[in-house]
């Protein structure tokens, strides 16, 4: 117990003497804050929009300036033919088109199905996909206003559900990612730098030799990180609910279990990191590409899930931010409980253990004795 | 006759690269046996195995008469080692340092303090002791590695190229801690290649490719080959 305490007090040594460092760590979960949210708005207003009408009637001309009243879309060409939708896509003078078929108004006095083509510039699919929910939800919205009287009408088949509220949109998706980038960044970095930089100057094995046991070495080392990382985390939830309005629906004891397990996942990722390098570089590179961009790219933060090719997909639920990002949207989001988040949280605890377990045995094969 | 160190047949391959290649010799209580040779003749290795930081693929050892394999808990308690590089922390004071591995082992704090006053007084370092070790001159920091090293006051020290890169005279004064602390019964297992360091062991170990050359008294050793110095011996000996 006494090895245990004045490892942990090295450690937090370490830690405080390296000022720069420690600003770093603090200072980057609000810069990232901050940052993404500024940066990762997907809310959209004043989207350039053309129009072809091959009606020109009265419902027709009804839907295009509901369209155009909200401050979403903004009208900017009537088109005549098909060709020049193309043509105005290449000109990057709209972003959307939105095709109306002939006897619009026809087909919905009779209670005809009718469809509507939305055509949307899909070089960014993030912007194409929102541009896409709002308009659906504003075509739905036109449809449910014209037959309201009526009962037996044929509703479109529209199934996006989209809320509107754009600002929050964007701290629903990027305040759950955050927290999940910084406890990778704070927890499995930093355990694995930490841990390689012993290894590196060869005072690892001043401390193997002696009769401390590895694993409390290892764990009254990391265990410093996992309060910072803590803190970080706390910083980033608050950001998120004072400064971008993100809910916070469910109970905050739950959100700190869900946070400690990842945490865990994070460190035992970190601890099987530094095992299998050799250097501080050879940790850092590691954590960047096995864990940060995966992180950043394939757990749905940036880039939803959906959208990604099958094979992606399966790499997707591998990566075990998604399912922490999963449950802390359901979490905060939604309000869940255990019983909604079981999944995530089951998987996450699985993760844990096989890792920590894969860890300790490779930790602890290393030496004879 | 009382050995504390026993190694037979002891092995270690790396692949298909063997490393160590079926060595055995034993080393007397208190005496200083020096392991010599070219890099990569497998004295780092020896070493690193005695310690427990490797594990042997074949062979026998004993430490302090325990079997290595079954007494890993015990043997921890009576090693001391002090690694190539320098292994102390370069951000904590002398004291911190001493501290941490005194704690680690287990001294009790009063009996640590007094240790801590003696280390600093024999390597006239009072002025440093606050200060960060990053501060100290290499020499220095090599000292107090070794006194480090010998804090809990191990029956055997491991010291693995303890000198490389030190002045002739800071390399002067490590040695005559080394003799101190022979006197005081504790074995020194040694790893140099400075030919007149091999001078001052009891006993050496000449190495090349992972075998051991020849093992004896520098003196006995010069007389065998008829040569005045170790240098000599080594070339006589590489060249055969």
């Amino acid at each position: 117990m006494e090895s245990f305490k004045a490892i942990l007090i090295k450690e937090f040594r370490h830690i405080f003497r390296d000022v720069r460092t420690l600003v770093l760590i603090f200072a980057m979960p609000i810069v990232l804050v901050v940052l993404f949210g500024h940066t990762i708005r997907n809310e959209i207003s004043n989207i350039k929009i053309a129009v072809l009408d091959y009606s020109q009637d009265t419902y027709s001309k009804l839907l295009i300036e509901k369209m155009t009243a909200s401050t979403y879309f903004k009208l900017t060409k009537q088109l005549n033919s098909e060709s020049e939708i193309e043509q105005a896509f290449q000109q990057g003078i709209i972003h959307m088109a939105i095709v109306i078929p002939r006897n619009f108004e026809e087909s919905i006095v009779r209670f005809k199905s009718t469809d509507i083509q939305l055509i949307t510039e899909a070089s960014n699919i993030n912007v194409a996909t929102t541009l896409e929910s709002y308009g659906k939800q504003i075509i739905k919205d036109f449809e449910k206003e014209i037959n309201k009287n009526h009962s037996n009408y044929i509703p479109f088949d529209v199934n996006v559900k989209m809320q509107y509220n754009p600002s929050l949109e964007s701290a629903y998706m990027f305040i759950p990612g955050n927290i999940a980038l910084i406890m990778i960044i704070v927890t499995a970095l930093m355990t694995s730098i930490t841990l390689a930089r012993e290894k590196e100057t060869g005072s690892w094995n001043m401390l193997a030799i002696t009769p401390v046991n590895q694993l409390t070495m290892v764990i009254a080392k990391i265990i410093p990180y996992m309060l910072i990382s803590l803190i970080c985390t706390a910083i980033v939830i608050l950001l998120g609910i004072f400064m971008f309005n993100m809910p916070m629906k469910g109970s905050f004891a739950l959100l700190t279990i869900v946070c400690i397990l990842f945490m865990l996942t994070a460190c035992s990722i970190g601890i099987l990191i530094s095992v299998i390098t050799k250097t501080q570089q050879e940790a850092m590179l590691l954590c960047m590409l096995g864990l940060f961009l995966p992180a950043l790219l394939l757990s749905g933060f940036i880039f939803p899930i959906e959208n990604m090719p099958w094979a992606i997909q399966i790499f997707s639920y591998i990566v075990p931010a998604t399912w922490f990002i999963v449950a802390l949207k359901d979490i905060m989001i939604k309000g869940a409980g255990l019983i909604t988040v079981w999944l995530p949280v089951a998987i996450l605890t699985a993760t844990t253990i096989i890792l920590i377990v894969v860890s300790v045995k490779k930790l602890m094969s290393k030496n004879i004795f | 006759m009382e050995y504390t160190i026993v190694v037979k047949n002891l092995t270690k391959k790396f692949g298909d690269f063997t490393s160590v290649n079926n060595i055995s010799f034993k080393v007397k209580k208190g005496e200083i046996f020096g392991l010599l040779g070219a890099n990569g003749a497998g004295k780092t290795t020896t070493i690193r195995m005695l310690c427990g930081l490797l594990i042997p693929t074949s062979g026998m050892m004993e430490i302090a008469g325990y079997n290595v394999f079954t007494h890993g808990k015990e043997i921890r308690k009576c090693i001391g080692y002090m690694s190539q590089k320098f292994s102390l922390y370069e951000d904590l004071t002398i004291i911190e340092n001493l501290e941490l591995f005194g704690t680690i082992y287990n001294i009790p704090k009063k009996i640590l303090q007094k240790r801590i006053l003696n280390i600093i007084a024999r390597l006239n370092i009072r002025d440093f002791a606050n200060s960060k070790v990053l501060s100290l001159p290499l020499g220095q920091k090599q000292k107090l590695a070794f006194a480090t090293a010998l804090i809990h006051k191990p029956e055997i020290v491991f010291l693995d190229e303890p000198t490389s890169g030190v002045d002739p005279l800071v390399r002067r004064d490590f040695w005559n801690m080394i003799y101190e602390s022979a006197s005081q019964g504790i074995t020194i297992i040694v790893t140099t290649h400075y030919m007149d360091e091999a001078e001052y062991c009891n006993r050496l170990c000449f190495m090349s490719n992972g075998k051991i050359e020849v093992i004896g008294n520098p003196n006995k050793l010069k007389e065998k080959y008829k040569v005045a110095s170790m240098t000599e011996v080594f070339q006589k000996i590489t060249n055969r």
